[in-house]
């Protein structure tokens, strides 16, 4: 490559060459400037769009063609058109399975208030408060597989930590993660409890960014606490519940760690598995890769659907104060 | 092209490269220094890891080859051996699954390793027969002598039964005979009557037994004349009488004859917990749990299992193999180090001496059951499992479990005496026969298709 005489034009731009023109020249020179930098922004544009190209694009293509065939996973594939998709809906584990993963967001809510309501109580000075928002943000700073571990052993029938506060107020416990009725509660309040410090810290956040003027007025005009709450609390952090939500189900969708640490086998009758749990054992277990490609694919365009209808619904209910 | 220029291209095409590369790098570095190093892929324990280690260092020491061990936990060992298979980058010699071997040959991806082992100076004819024919399949047909060898056994697991002799002697009752099973009715009569309150305090502490339906049915319904499937594995045969008899003795165990702890410990390990702290008269023992085991406050022996038909006793050997890749670069070498893994007498004593393994040669074994001290004193019922009464599970040698496991899937009511087993085997084989003529199905296609 041979060194382009560039930097001396531009160091030394008071001796023209008598061929060329002054204001052609300088207008070469933004041509260039502008090359320089449009070749620096490709340069920082790259990585992403090259990651994106062969760790999502690729992967998604591959993914939707193997849905369309019938895979073990390691050898050839073996065109069937829709058939597993045909299969899906007469499948009752998948089904049960999308039944479970959906009943499993019923922990959002009750995270989102918990947190909203933590976010209060630690916003005002109350004595050793940043001790209280440490303790609250260590489980989601902690192994998710450490904690599901940890919660398996509270939750064990016998001699288990939650059973054992239980029967000091007289109440025999049951066996929580093999019965049919307790085990997914059992699982929504361990991921609840995981999942309160995350959102109580962006609440915390979006509390303290709300004007102070806005509560000041309100006041001159007479509303009491709970009034300061509803209109104007609740409405000025409500970009972050939507964040929360959004972001929420999406990674509710994908439960799977502690369902497979909780209960390795399904729990009783199917009753923890979760959709992403039963893809993972088809695809490598069973060796149904295609199939479980299926499955996987279904579940993507369930959550892209949802994720869509939430982002309607939030431009319509939105507003803005001038 | 100034400076900004060289660096800005270059910065685009080093992040090319490394995306690029990421996807196909592979080890191909072994050739370098001009030793060969191949890779063998396992899961385990640090007892495992330490005696593999002894036969690797011995294999290294007589051919030169280095050996790169990568150890998974159980549970991600399938998983990263299919990411392996998929990004192209099969280890040389790997464990495989009895389950697995038919989609493994069937997709080219393990090695035809009959006339190698052959010309290796391995004398087949000293490995368990169950175990090398577990690895034998001619394309239809797994687990005969006929077929070619696709893998070596790691090891043979007879799972035995146990009893507390500690207890038994301290409630007075005379000790099971080591030859002769226990009829069912002898059996639940003895846990009958050690099932009781041992302290006092008002509730029972001490059990008679404490079995897991996964792994202890199986033995009650082949004593019983039962079974899974037919013959030739294509028919589901659990709607059968002597089935359902076995399944509903076993959760009767619980909830008529009261001699277990409550339904749902059977699920999970708390009877092991229970069995391990004394509490329980009888219990299951695989040849892994002998180095737990020993060290327990208790003495405890091995006798045959208890027989609920006439059938005689009946009860599942597993095995995991060794085999070796279809794409390795030196077939020789990785075959060899198959050998020294599952055959090499110094690293089988390793194992062996780690209590977590019976010896896979039959000559080692027989002299180890003979062992004076040995403990427990009965070990010759592990290899009378493997050469008499021990069967393959169910499962082992068809394309894939699922139809098998989908048994117990909805087990939980049997169990817990809301449903009766006859009822809820009707109900559960069509939906097993289903899954096992899928499976069936993919065999084919696999076979074909490979």
């Amino acid at each position: 490559m041979s060194r382009s005489p560039a930097p001396e034009a531009i160091a030394v731009p008071a001796e023209p060459r008598a061929d060329t023109p002054p204001t052609t020249r300088s207008k070469r020179d933004r041509n260039r400037l502008h090359r320089v930098e449009h070749r620096w922004a490709l340069a920082f544009v790259a990585p992403p769009v090259i990651g994106f190209l062969a760790f999502t694009l690729y992967p998604i293509l591959f993914a939707a063609y193997a849905s369309l065939t019938s895979w073990n996973g390691l050898g050839p594939m073996r065109f069937v058109g829709l058939k597993n998709y045909v299969s899906l809906f007469q499948d009752e584990y998948f089904l049960k399975s999308l039944w479970n993963t959906f009943f499993y967001m019923i922990g959002i809510p009750i995270g989102l208030v918990l947190s909203l309501l933590l976010a209060i109580a630690l916003n005002r000075k109350i004595p050793g408060r940043t001790a209280f928002r440490t303790i609250y943000y260590i489980p989601v700073v902690s192994s998710l597989a450490a904690i599901a571990i940890v919660w398996q052993f509270a939750y064990n029938g016998d001699f288990g930590l939650v059973n054992q506060v239980l029967a000091w107020f007289g109440i025999e416990g049951p066996d929580w993660l093999q019965n049919t009725a307790t085990v997914k509660p059992a699982i929504i309040i361990m991921a609840v409890w995981k999942g309160l410090g995350y959102s109580m810290l962006l609440y915390l956040a979006a509390i303290q960014s709300v004007p102070t003027s806005l509560y000041e007025a309100a006041s001159l005009d007479g509303a009491g606490a709970f009034q300061k709450f509803r209109s104007i609390t609740l409405p000025m952090v409500r970009p972050v519940t939507f964040f929360l939500v959004v972001t929420n189900i999406i990674a509710g969708a994908q439960i799977f760690t502690e369902i497979n640490i909780m209960t390795p086998t399904g729990g009783p009758e199917f009753s923890s598995a979760s959709v992403v749990w039963y893809i993972w054992r088809k695809a490598f277990k069973y060796q149904q890769m295609g199939y479980a490609t299926a499955m996987a694919i279904a579940l993507g365009l369930i959550v892209f659907v949802i994720t869509v209808i939430q982002f309607r619904l939030n431009r319509r209910n939105s507003f803005s104060i001038e | 092209m100034n400076r900004k220029k060289i660096a800005a291209t270059a910065i685009v095409a080093l992040v090319s490269a490394t995306a690029l590369t990421a996807c196909s790098s592979s080890s191909d570095a072994s050739d370098a220094g001009g030793t060969k190093e191949i890779t063998f892929m396992f899961r385990g324990g640090a007892d495992e890891k330490t005696a593999y280690q002894a036969a690797i260092d011995k294999y290294t020491a007589d051919t030169g080859v280095k050996v790169k061990m990568i150890v998974t936990d159980a549970d991600q060992y399938a998983t990263k051996l299919q990411a392996a298979v998929a990004g192209n980058n099969v280890p040389d010699v790997f464990y495989i699954e009895q389950a697995s071997l038919q989609s493994y040959v069937a997709s080219g991806v393990l090695m035809d390793i009959t006339d190698a082992v052959a010309d290796s100076g391995v004398d087949l004819d000293n490995i368990w027969p169950y175990g090398v024919d577990s690895y034998r399949y001619d394309g239809t047909v797994q687990g005969t002598s006929d077929g070619r060898l696709y893998g070596l056994p790691k090891d043979v697991g007879p799972f035995s039964f146990g009893y507390n002799k500690t207890m038994l002697e301290a409630a007075g009752i005379p000790l099971p005979d080591k030859d002769t099973p226990l009829t069912w009715d002898e059996f639940v009569d003895i846990c009958k009557q050690l099932t009781t309150d041992t302290d006092g305090d008002g509730t029972i502490d001490q059990w008679g037994t404490g079995l897991n339906v996964t792994w202890n049915l199986q033995s009650m319904v082949w004593s019983n004349g039962g079974d899974w499937t037919n013959e030739d594995h294509t028919k589901v045969t659990v709607d059968t009488p002597e089935f359902a008899e076995a399944l509903q003795k076993f959760a009767d165990l619980t909830n008529v004859d009261a001699v277990t702890p409550s339904a749902a410990d059977a699920a999970t390990l708390d009877t092991y917990q229970r069995w391990m702290a004394g509490q329980i008269a009888f219990f299951p023992v695989g040849p892994w749990d002998v180095s737990t085991y020993n060290d327990l406050d208790f003495d405890y022996d091995l006798i045959p299992w208890p027989t609920v038909g006439d059938a005689g006793p009946a009860t599942w050997v597993g095995s995991l193999g060794i085999g070796v890749s279809n794409t390795t670069k030196y077939p020789d070498d990785a075959v060899k180090l198959a050998t020294y893994l599952s055959a090499d007498p110094d690293a089988m004593q390793t194992l062996v001496d780690a209590n977590i393994q019976i010896p896979n040669l039959i000559d080692v074994a027989q002299d180890w059951a003979g062992e004076a001290d040995a403990e427990p004193a009965n070990r010759q019922e592990f290899l009378d499992i493997v050469q008499d009464y021990g069967r393959a599970m169910p499962a082992a040698f068809t394309y894939g479990a699922e139809w098998y496991d989908e048994l117990w899937t909805n087990i939980q009511p049997v169990l817990d005496g809301k449903q009766t087993a006859a009822d809820y085997l009707a109900a559960e084989q069509p939906k097993m026969q289903a899954l096992l003529d899928e499976s069936i199905e993919n065999a084919k296609q696999a076979a074909s298709a490979g």
